[in-house]
Parts: C-alpha cells; sequence; structure tokens
C-alpha cells in the first residue's frame, strides 16, 4: 500500500478510527451503567434481606430491649456507657475514702486508651475504652484495701477493674495508735463502652 | 447485489448497460466516432461511482492452452507472467487460466492464456471512463464471457459451437465438454436470407476445418449448433445447416427463448447484440481478467473503501448490539432495583408500625444487649488482692516465724516483677499486646510478690530456710496456686555462687536479718 492508496482510503479510515473510538466509548459507558445497575441491586437485595430478617426478628427484638433495657440505663448512668465521667470517678474516690476511713487518696489519671483485653468480650459494634488511674494512699491495716474497693464500687461511679497493688509495712516503731500502718500504689482501669455508629432501631 | 456499468465494446461501437438489483435497467450504444465518444462521456457522467466491467467482442484477440510444470506461490506467478510476456510482448491486455491438472504422470498445469492484441480498440473508450474516475474491476474477451450461456441454454453436448451474428460479423465459439476451446469473429454479413444461410454454412464447416486441423475434434465426430437468433431471423439459416450438415445438430434459440432462459427483456435483445453477453457478465465475472494492475487500481481502492465502510457497518451494528443489549439489562436491573426497593420499603414500613409498640431505646436491641453483657461480665471478672491476700494469711497463721514486709499483687498477661515490687505509677508496667477490640484474647492471671523476714533468726540459717521453706510448700499446697518459688533466701547455698563469711561471728549478737522473696502464682482461671 503506497502513499496515494492511503491517500484514496483517508475517508473510510478516518471513518472506522471514528466507529473505533464512538463503538469503544459506547461500549464502556453502557458495561459500566449495567455494572453500577448490577452493585446497586446487590446492594438493594441486602438491604431487603436484612429488612426481612430484622421482620422476623422483631418480636425477638421487643423482648431483648423490655429485658435489658433498664440494666441498659443504669450503667450509662453509671457512666460505663457513652462517655467517661471522670468527675463521678474523682466524687467516688472521696466518699471511698470517707466511707473506708482511710488517710486520703492521691489519684493520677492517664490517657484514655482503647481497652487491651476487649477481644474477650466479643464487642462488635461496641468501642471499650479504658483510663489507667494510679492510686497511692495510706491505709491502717491491709483489710482497709479491700473495703476500699468495695466501697469504691459501690459508689456506681463507673466500671473498673485492678490491676496491680504493692502494700508496704511502714515502719512505726512498735507504737499502737490510729495511724497509717500500711502504704498502698495501686493501678485501675476505668472501663467505658462506646456505642458504635449503625442502623439504630428508636421510637419514632 | 450492487449496482455496476457494463461495456460492450466492439470496433464499431460501444454498449452500455446499468446493472442493478440483478438485471440490466438501462442499456445504450454509442458509436465509434467523436459524436459517439462525446455521448458516452456525457452518458457516464449520469452515474454514481460504481465498478465498470467491461467485455470486448474484436478479431484481435489470442488463445493459448499451455502446459506448465506444477507450482505454487510465487514460483507459479514468475512462470505465469515469463510465459504471457514471451507470447504477448505489445499488449498490457493478457491472463492466464489455470484450467486445471494434467493427467499425465507429472501432473503439470494446464493454462489457457489469452490477450487482447489491439489495446487500441479499448483505449479511447477505457480512457473515458478512467477520467470520469470510475473503478474499472476488469476487461474481459467475449468468448470468456460466452461460457456463461451454456449453463442457460441447459445443451447437452460434448462438441458445442455457439454461433452469433454480432456488430462486427459472426462470432463462432467452441466448446469441447463445457470447457472453451476456441473462437473466431468473421467479418461480413450476406444480408439476405439465401446469402446468409450460405454464410452461416460456410463459417460452421470452415471452423469445423480449423477444429480438426488443431486437432481439436475430427470431422466426423458430431458437432451441435448453438445458433443464438436474437432477431428471430435465422429460421431459414438454422434449417439450411441442418440439411446442408447431416453430422451437425443445429438447435435455434430465438428471441423469446433466450428472454425466458436468461430472464432478459426482449426489448433489450433487440436492441444491442451484446445484451446477452453484459447480462451474463452481470451475472457471473469470468476469471480471465486481461486487465492489468494499473487499470485495476481504481476498483481495488474501490473495494477497500467498500470493505472499511462495511467493517464500520459491521462494528457500528456489533456496538449498536452489545451497548443496547448492555442498555437492556440496565433497564431491567433498575427494574429489579426498584422492586427491591418497594418491597424493603415495605418491610421497612410493616418493621416500624411493630416498633412503635417497642419501648423506646437508645439503641438497637442487639447493641443494647451487647453493652449489658459486657457491663455485667466487667464487673463479675473483676479481680481483686482479695483471694491472694486470704490465701497468704491463711499460710500465715501457721508460719509464726513469718513476717511479711511487702506484698505486691499483679492481674495482668505477664506475672510480677521479682526484681523487687515498685509502685504501679513509677513501674513499666509491659503493655498488652493486643490493643484493639478486635485483637485475640490475651491470657491473664494474678501473681504476687512476697518479701518478708524470718523472726527471730538468731543466725539459725537452717532453720529460717526450713522455715521459710515450709511457708511456701503450705502455699504451694493451694487447689489455686500454679507455682511458688523461692526467689530469694536468707543465705544463698547456690553452689554456682561464692559464699563467705567468719566463723568467729556470734550469731546471737549478729545484726543481720533472714529476708526472703517468694513468687506466687494463680492458675490462669482463678
Amino acid at each position: 500500500m503506497n502513499r496515494s492508496d492511503l491517500q484514496a482510503l483517508r475517508n473510510p479510515l478516518l471513518a472506522l478510527l471514528a466507529v473505533l473510538v464512538a463503538g469503544t466509548l459506547a461500549i464502556y459507558t453502557t458495561d459500566r451503567q449495567m455494572e453500577a445497575a448490577r452493585q446497586q441491586l446487590l446492594q438493594q437485595q441486602a438491604q431487603l434481606k436484612q429488612a426481612q430478617v430484622r421482620l422476623q426478628k422483631s418480636g425477638d427484638e421487643k423482648d431483648i430491649i423490655v429485658r435489658y433495657l433498664d440494666r441498659y440505663r443504669q450503667l450509662e448512668s453509671t457512666g460505663f456507657i457513652g462517655e467517661e465521667q471522670r468527675i463521678n470517678w474523682l466524687d467516688g474516690l472521696r466518699l471511698a475514702n470517707q466511707q473506708a476511713d482511710l488517710f486520703g487518696v492521691d489519684y493520677q489519671i492517664g490517657v484514655q486508651k482503647p481497652y487491651p483485653f476487649a477481644a474477650e468480650f466479643n464487642p462488635g459494634q461496641l468501642a471499650l475504652n479504658q483510663s489507667l488511674m494510679q492510686l497511692r494512699f495510706r491505709l491502717l491495716h491491709e483489710g482497709d484495701l479491700l473495703r476500699f474497693f468495695d466501697v469504691l464500687a459501690r459508689q456506681g461511679a463507673g466500671v473498673f477493674t485492678v490491676d496491680q497493688c504493692l502494700l508496704r509495712r511502714i515502719d512505726t516503731r512498735g507504737v499502737i495508735r490510729f495511724q497509717p500502718n500500711v502504704s498502698a500504689d495501686c493501678e485501675l482501669s476505668w472501663i467505658t463502652a462506646k456505642i458504635g455508629t449503625g442502623p439504630e432501631q428508636k421510637k419514632p | 447485489m450492487a449496482d455496476k456499468l457494463l461495456i460492450g465494446i466492439s470496433a464499431q461501437d460501444a454498449t452500455v448497460a446499468y446493472w442493478r438489483a440483478k438485471r440490466i435497467v438501462e442499456c445504450r450504444t454509442f458509436a465509434d466516432n467523436e459524436a459517439g465518444q462525446a455521448g458516452f462521456k456525457e452518458h457516464l457522467a449520469q452515474f454514481p461511482t460504481v465498478p465498470v466491467h467491461i467485455v470486448v467482442d474484436a478479431v484481435e484477440e489470442d488463445y493459448r492452452f499451455e502446459t506448465l510444470p506444477h507450482a505454487t506461490g510465487s514460483d507459479r506467478a514468475d512462470m505465469v507472467n515469463r510465459k504471457l510476456k514471451q507470447h504477448y510482448r505489445n499488449t498490457p491486455y493478457l491472463s492466464a487460466w489455470l484450467l486445471g491438472r494434467d493427467s499425465g504422470k507429472r501432473r503439470d498445469d494446464r493454462y489457457l492464456f489469452s490477450a487482447l492484441t489491439n489495446s487500441e480498440l479499448i483505449g479511447d473508450w477505457l480512457q473515458a471512463v478512467i477520467a470520469r474516475g470510475l473503478p474499472v474491476a476488469g476487461v474481459h474477451l467475449m468468448p470468456m464471457v460466452t461460457a456463461g450461456l451454456l449453463d442457460k441454454l441447459d445443451v447437452k453436448a460434448s462438441n458445442l459451437l455457439v454461433v452469433a451474428q454480432h456488430a462486427g460479423g459472426l462470432r463462432l465459439t467452441f466448446f469441447r465438454d463445457r470447457q472453451f476451446r476456441l473462437s473466431r469473429l468473421t467479418r461480413g454479413d450476406s444480408g439476405k436470407a439465401e446469402s446468409n444461410t450460405r454464410y452461416f454454412t460456410d463459417e460452421i464447416s470452415n471452423t469445423r476445418l480449423y477444429l480438426h486441423a488443431l486437432r481439436t475434434m475430427t470431422l466426423d465426430e458430431q458437432l451441435t449448433v448453438a445458433l443464438i437468433d436474437r432477431g428471430d431471423a435465422l429460421q431459414e439459416a438454422a434449417a439450411g445447416i441442418a440439411r446442408d450438415n447431416p453430422s451437425l445438430e443445429c438447435v435455434r434459440f430465438g428471441r423469446r427463448d433466450l428472454a425466458g432462459r436468461l430472464g432478459l427483456d426482449e426489448a433489450l435483445l433487440e436492441a444491442s447484440p451484446y445484451a446477452i453477453y453484459l447480462h451474463l457478465l452481470g451475472l457471473k465475472e469470468p476469471q480471465s481478467n486481461l486487465a492489468p494492475a494499473s487499470v485495476t487500481v481504481g476498483y481495488k481502492r474501490y473495494q477497500a473503501r467498500r470493505g472499511i465502510y462495511a467493517g464500520c457497518g459491521a462494528l457500528a451494528a456489533a456496538v449498536a448490539i452489545w451497548s443496547g443489549t448492555n442498555l437492556y439489562n440496565a433497564w431491567m436491573l433498575r427494574g429489579d432495583i426498584e422492586d427491591a426497593g418497594r418491597r424493603t420499603a415495605q418491610l421497612s414500613s410493616e418493621y416500624r408500625e411493630i416498633t412503635r409498640q417497642f419501648p423506646r431505646a437508645p439503641t438497637t436491641a442487639e447493641k443494647l444487649k451487647k453493652a449489658v453483657e459486657i457491663g455485667q461480665r466487667l464487673q463479675e471478672t473483676t479481680h481483686s488482692p482479695q483471694k491472694m491476700m486470704a490465701l497468704v494469711g491463711r499460710a500465715l497463721d501457721a508460719s509464726p516465724s513469718i513476717i511479711v514486709r511487702e506484698f505486691g499483687w499483679k492481674y495482668g498477661t505477664t506475672e510480677i516483677s521479682t526484681e523487687g515490687a515498685r509502685a504501679p505509677a513509677t513501674s513499666a508496667a509491659p503493655a498488652p499486646v493486643a490493643a484493639t477490640s478486635t485483637g485475640p484474647a490475651l491470657s491473664r492471671k494474678e501473681s504476687a510478690l512476697i518479701e518478708g523476714e524470718v523472726r527471730p533468726f538468731r543466725g539459725d540459717y537452717r532453720s529460717a530456710i526450713a522455715a521459710i521453706n515450709g511457708f511456701a510448700g503450705r502455699l504451694a499446697a493451694q487447689p489455686e496456686v500454679a507455682e511458688v518459688q523461692v526467689v530469694k533466701l536468707p543465705l544463698n547455698v547456690n553452689p554456682a555462687l561464692s559464699l563467705s563469711g567468719n566463723t568467729l561471728d556470734n550469731p546471737e549478737q549478729s545484726s543481720s536479718t533472714a529476708d526472703f522473696k517468694l513468687l506466687l502464682v494463680f492458675k490462669p482461671s482463678i
């Protein structure tokens, strides 16, 4: 094929090129449209299935709400569910100190972090967090430590776990009177649960 | 079938037929003179760009049957071209037609070489066609086109001579076993019926003698003459031929017969003797094309253009089908989406109606349940030093000489450090590995480090160590205890270490103490 042949075939070749480009574009565009529709259908079908299951389980759902709602409210009021209630913790510490007849409690609260043992509870869409609290206080005797934790737990200031404690006997040189005989350094984890985003069932 | 122009050229005139929808729709003849040429050009101007097929009826034609060694590809082409140039030096209008393989041992290739030896005959006409820009598809000799007539006439004869009166004279074409062997165009026409019969008879006899001389057929062999009588004027001649030559069978085809067999208008048969051949050329183009590449280049481009446009059309159709299918599928899918959406909305509506009777809840039932269960489990499984302290207290009751100075307790994935319990605020507590809610569950256990001394000591290491070991043994005997390890004793009797002292020292007055350290570990489930 020489130059004059190409010149003679210029228009048909341009037409072929135009058809190729337009055809590719048309097929690509319609393919995309079809694929998008297919994806949309899959999503819609998933939503439909979800709605079917939700409707089927609506009876169970009501039972669950009735059964757990009060306890949920209670945990919410104690500060376990929702944002941290550090003021409640401090109030709880003060009251526990008074009620356990301690000699004052030094505290230090660290930054909030994800709870490292959350996997033990399979929390799903709930986010479990912890804030470490270092406590330093003095006791009349060892039994006051356990009494202090019991009182603190009863305050309803939140949910906590004791991670570690160190009790040291204070040298009083044999003098017996109302004075601290044991020092305690303890670490607590205040644990909170945050409800994750997702479909919520609320009464309209 | 595509439109085309069919042109029959003779020494006297040129006949132009326009072929459309498998038939000739228009036919005009132009004389070979100045006026005829001008009319020809003017006539061509009214047609669109359609391919032109030319058939030439001329005396200046030549046919040669050749046998060449069998070859293929470029070897065959080179050999055939060489042979054509040997035979026909002065004309570009030549052709080689492979008839088949020889029956001999060598099975050589049999060729029919043909040529138009006077190219000037078609020069002016062809020039006008090319000047008009019409693509020339091919130039053929009249006898090659006549071969197509045999099927239409349906004459079952091994030796057949087709005889037809043309403008330039009488055309006699001989076929043996339906294969072309010879053709003659004789000049002259007597005009009268009587002399017409004589003229036809003479020319047929001459042709028979010529065939005999060429050893194509003998004079004794039966010959069938197909007399093409488009004007219905050769009844007497046909009868005369049969009468004068007993070894001849003469079959006359009149106008109506021809028109019926060929599917051609009788008016066209009347208009031109070449209408028959142009019609045959329109139906099927013979293989022997005389036109050189320089003449057919326009047709090649025309074919290429049409091929590309056809490809465009096919491509566009395929794209249209593909895209249409995609759009149809998308439309159907959208219908399904809408249907599913409607059903979802309906189910959601039913669900909402049901949930109106539910107590007001801050979140979904699932999350509600999960949050409560986690909170309860955390509170129920919370650990404190209580158990460990109670256990140590019971062991101490049976070991009055053991004094505890320091008690460290830890609940974690690792045991408490034996290097000395430190206040949690300053300790470098090992960070748990999994810090996410989705990480693997980590096993935790309680452990304690007890630091104390044996009192009273009085330098009696043996008794002190026995008391410590007894204390450790009592702890280890408890079912919840996994391990008790004496980390430090008052006297290190380890043979791997050095030991020094003075035997003159009075143990009673010694101020040394019997310190010890015990590591106590609970089983993980406790």
